[in-house]
């Protein structure tokens, strides 16, 4: 077998290279990777390629005698031909799409879990820190388990009259409203949600709403309701409870690392 | 010896087919696990004893199903038979579009879907009492789509009076369509039926076909059993021609004698059907005919199966979010008014339509789907067309708990202000807060005028002084609305919005179906989507591209004559 060229080597690593960001890693292994960051990889590989050729004389001979014989070479007219028209028919087309593209509106970034007030308010009423403020009916998981029940089975009640065209029966975020709203509805089975945040952090979203959020959250966006409107303050206390009940997960009591 | 392998196998393989469709027919007797997945993801809507009256069934329409009397919509069965306990496994694992009835495919596994399938048999005793497995309808006589088999289904829709329930062309505007109820009293609105992602039961042609070969137990939709059929007993040919001769102002004697053997042909075989139904024996004459005449019934479903299938899109459209943007087109000149051609080469931008659940009173149960917009701009003008579907068209209704005038409204929204850059804050999606929005807003009553409104919040909209800068056209036909608008990109107004091209400007919906008590708060809205009044595509794209090609074949020949002449140097 003839041996390859330096020059082939080289645009087979970077041809291979992109193939393997593009498709492999961000298809096959991992969700897509954006554009800029695949040609920052390019880019250092380029770079890369660029030092080992002139690194010795020899070697960046070899490396650009395809390039000259190409040029110049009557065995290669064939290929010179074909060149000469391929590259400036490529540049066309490409310039063209880059003119004529659509111009997209930006995207509207949003912090989903923006910092909560210092206060939890319900209405005017001031129930106090967010960082103190506990669940009234927590205590009854220990102290009264029939008890918790009937308030875990309230909190079910609450939810299925209220939140689950959004948040969707399993708690999954999958309610059958739920596909054409932006943002989507929270999805409390998702482990990054109620393991991370206090009960309070809960009771202010819910009370609170879209509308509570600081501008960091997009509150113009959110479909959340304001419940403090429609529930009562045990009411609230109690969906949070069958939201850690039902999916299993416990909220973050003050203290433990976050 | 290889030959014996492979026979063993295909034993094996065999068994175990049987075995999984023995598996796929039964499910398992009721137990305890079933009881507990009732109770923990069914109860709440289904009630606890089954009755459909679970905590959550308040604000639901169709009601979750009361089990304890047997009626299921979605089955394989004959009219009248209970469903298979693959059925009721089926639409517990798919739920059913277009209404409440989650699909419980991922949440539950398929052992826990058998459970609980066994369990809600138990709700009814008919499941036990029932002798003899389910009459299932044979699919094997099916009639392939074509054009012709779609034209002769057409025919069956009006002569069957789909229309009077479903509406001429499907849309569930029929003129029964707002009285109709199913068996438990409960409002039943005749499914739109160009929107087959609201099947209940999938939109399949053999789903069609089943649920009304099979009818819908315990809905307001009847069941489509043989003698149904104008024509039962009689081929396709003597059925068309006895209409024929039904048409005919004057008949020949002869023809009087062939018609009235029609009829006696007819007439019998309705009788055997009655006959059979009351459970009468038939001689095997009569059950001969019977088998005969349903033969032509069920090729006639499979037709009036593949019109229906005729009447939807493939799937439902896309929704306009993310980067799908409602464009606005540039034409130069007078844009075109409400029935021009140009609007239908346009293709719309769809909007699914949300109930308002956020604020009090709420929307629960949405009869309007989706709206489609199109819209074109000139140098001074846009227009647009809102196009969506209702099955009604009610102006003024009185609600007869509020006293309010009921009437379909369409209203769009745009903030008065375009915020700048993407962090920049909007109003609030629903009519505005602290921010306010600017809407048009469209009554059903005065077609041909959009009032102009500020809000500064749902139930805090005031109309503009100055109004008379939008025109507006809207019809309403064969259960769809149209509305044509067109305003001024620039106006004296403040208190309006200001467009320009290329700037991105949110846009939000809302819609009201008088007849399903939408007023006010109680409606159907989206979130923000995003308008633009698209840019002419820039002339700059026929020079720059060819430019560049043309420097990179003058700096290719450029680069060879340089190497040339060095090469010829080193030499
Ligand atoms: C109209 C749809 C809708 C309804 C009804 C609704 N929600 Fe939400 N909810 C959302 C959306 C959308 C979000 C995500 C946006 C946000 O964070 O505001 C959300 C977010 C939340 C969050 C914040 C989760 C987080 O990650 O911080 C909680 C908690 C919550 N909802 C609880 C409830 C409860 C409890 C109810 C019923 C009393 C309810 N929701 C009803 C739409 C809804
Ligand atoms: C959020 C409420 C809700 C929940 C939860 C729910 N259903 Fe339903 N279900 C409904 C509604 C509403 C209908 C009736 C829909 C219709 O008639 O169009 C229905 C209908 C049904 C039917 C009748 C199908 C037919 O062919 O007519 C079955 C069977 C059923 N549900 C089983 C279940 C089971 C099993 C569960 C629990 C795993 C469950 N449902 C949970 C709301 C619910
Ligand atoms: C008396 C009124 C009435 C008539 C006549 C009628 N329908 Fe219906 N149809 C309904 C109603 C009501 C529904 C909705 C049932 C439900 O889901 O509760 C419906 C639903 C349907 C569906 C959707 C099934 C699903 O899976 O959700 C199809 C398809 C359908 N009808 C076809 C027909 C055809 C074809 C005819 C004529 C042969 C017909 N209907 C005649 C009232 C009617």
């Amino acid at each position: 077998m003839k041996k390859l060229s330096l020059f082939t080597i080289c645009l087979i690593i970077l041809v291979g290279s992109w193939v393997f960001l593009r498709f492999v890693v961000g298809g096959i292994i991992s969700v897509p990777i954006p554009g800029s960051v695949i040609a920052m990889y390019m880019g250092l590989i380029v770079i890369a390629i660029l030092v080992h050729i002139s690194v010795e004389d020899s070697l960046f001979r070899e490396f650009r005698r395809p390039i000259l014989e190409t040029l110049v070479d009557d065995k290669r007219r064939l290929h010179r031909r074909v060149l000469v028209v391929l590259i400036p028919l490529l540049l066309l087309g490409y310039t063209y799409l880059i003119i004529a593209q659509r111009a997209n509106p930006p995207g509207s970034p949003r912090d989903a879990h923006p910092s909560p007030p210092l206060e939890l308010t319900y209405k005017d009423e001031v129930i106090g820190t967010m960082q103190d403020v506990v669940n009234p009916f927590r205590h009854y998981e220990k102290d009264d388990p029939e008890a918790f029940k009937a308030h875990v089975e309230n909190g079910k009640r609450v939810y299925h009259q209220n939140c689950f065209y959004c948040h969707g029966d399993h708690l999954d975020g999958q309610g059958h409203f739920a596909p054409y709203l932006q943002p989507l509805p929270a999805n409390f089975q998702d482990p990054g949600i109620i393991p991370n945040f206090q009960e309070s952090f809960f009771f202010w979203r819910i009370a609170k709403g879209g509308p509570g959020l600081p501008a960091a959250g997009g509150p113009w966006d959110s479909a959340m309701p304001v419940w403090e409107d429609t529930l009562t303050k045990d009411e609230i206390w109690d969906v949070i409870l069958f939201l850690s009940d039902y999916t299993g997960y416990q909220p973050r009591t003050f203290g433990e690392a976050h | 010896m290889r030959i014996r392998t492979v026979a063993l196998l295909i034993i094996l393989f065999g068994m175990l087919v049987v075995l999984s469709l023995t598996y796929a027919q039964n499910a398992p007797e009721a137990s305890e696990k079933g009881k507990q997945v009732y109770e923990n993801s069914c109860a709440h809507c289904h009630g606890v004893e089954g009755r459909g009256d679970g905590s959550a069934a308040e604000n639901l329409l169709p009601k979750p199903r009361d089990f304890t009397r047997g009626l299921y919509k979605i089955r394989s069965t004959e009219t009248g038979q209970l469903p298979t306990d693959q059925d009721l496994f089926d639409i517990i694992t798919e739920g059913m579009p277009g209404s409440s009835m989650p699909p419980w495919e991922t949440a539950l596994s398929a052992n826990d879907r058998w459970e609980v399938t066994a369990y809600i048999k138990t709700f009814y005793d008919g499941f036990k009492e029932a002798e003899t497995p389910p009459k299932q309808i044979s699919l094997s006589g099916k009639v392939a789509n074509s054009e012709q088999s779609v034209e002769t289904g057409k025919a069956l829709y009006s002569e069957l009076g789909c229309v009077e329930c479903h509406g001429n062309i499907g849309r569930g505007d029929g003129t029964s369509a707002p009285d109709l109820t199913d068996e438990w009293g409960d409002q039943s609105w005749p499914a739109n039926l160009t929107q087959g992602w609201n099947f209940r039961g999938g939109s399949d042609t053999e789903d069609i076909f089943k649920r009304f070969v099979g009818g819908l137990a315990g809905s307001a939709m009847p069941a489509f059993e043989g003698d149904s059929f104008p024509g039962f007993g009689l081929t396709a040919e003597e059925s068309s021609r006895m209409i024929e001769l039904d048409n005919k102002d004057e008949m020949t004697e002869a023809e009087e004698e062939e018609s009235a053997q029609l009829y006696e042909k007819y007439d019998a075989a309705v009788d055997i059907a009655l006959n059979l139904a009351e459970g009468t024996e038939l001689s095997a004459e009569e059950k001969q005919i019977y088998d005969d005449a349903m033969k032509v019934v069920y090729e006639k479903s499979w037709h009036l199966a593949n019109y229906v299938k005729s009447l939807m899109p493939e799937k439902r459209p896309e929704p306009a979010i993310g980067n799908n943007v409602l464009r606005s087109q540039y034409v130069q000149g007078e844009l075109p008014e409400m029935d021009d051609a140009a609007w239908g080469t346009l293709e719309a931008s769809y909007f699914p339509l949300v109930g308002q659940v956020v604020i009090e009173p709420r929307q629960f149960n949405p009869t309007v789907d989706a709206v489609n917009v199109k819209s074109y701009y000139s140098d001074t003008e846009v227009a647009f067309l809102f196009i969506w579907d209702d099955r009604t068209h009610t102006t003024d209704e009185t609600d007869e708990e509020t006293g309010k005038i009921l009437e379909d409204a369409l209203a769009v929204q745009f903030p008065v202000k375009v915020p700048q850059g993407p962090t920049a804050p909007k109003p609030y999606f629903l009519w505005g807060g602290r921010l306010p929005v600017y809407l048009w807003h469209w009554k059903a009553s005065a077609p041909e005028q959009v009032t102009e409104l500020t809000a500064k919040g749902i139930s805090n909209a005031e109309v503009q002084e100055a109004q008379g800068e939008l025109k507006a056209q809207g019809t309403y036909t064969e259960g769809q609305y149209k509305l044509w608008v067109k305003r001024a990109l620039k106006t004296d107004d403040k208190k309006d919005l200001q467009l320009d091209p290329g700037v991105f400007v949110p846009i939000a919906f809302s819609a009201w179906d008088g007849a399903n008590g939408d007023v006010d708060t109680k409606r159907v809205m989206t979130s923000w989507y995003t308008f633009v009044l698209e840019p002419v595509p820039s002339s700059k794209r026929f020079v720059y591209p060819p430019l560049i090609a043309l420097l990179s074949v003058g700096f290719l020949f450029g680069l060879r004559a340089f190497v040339q002449r060095r090469n010829s140097e080193e030499v």
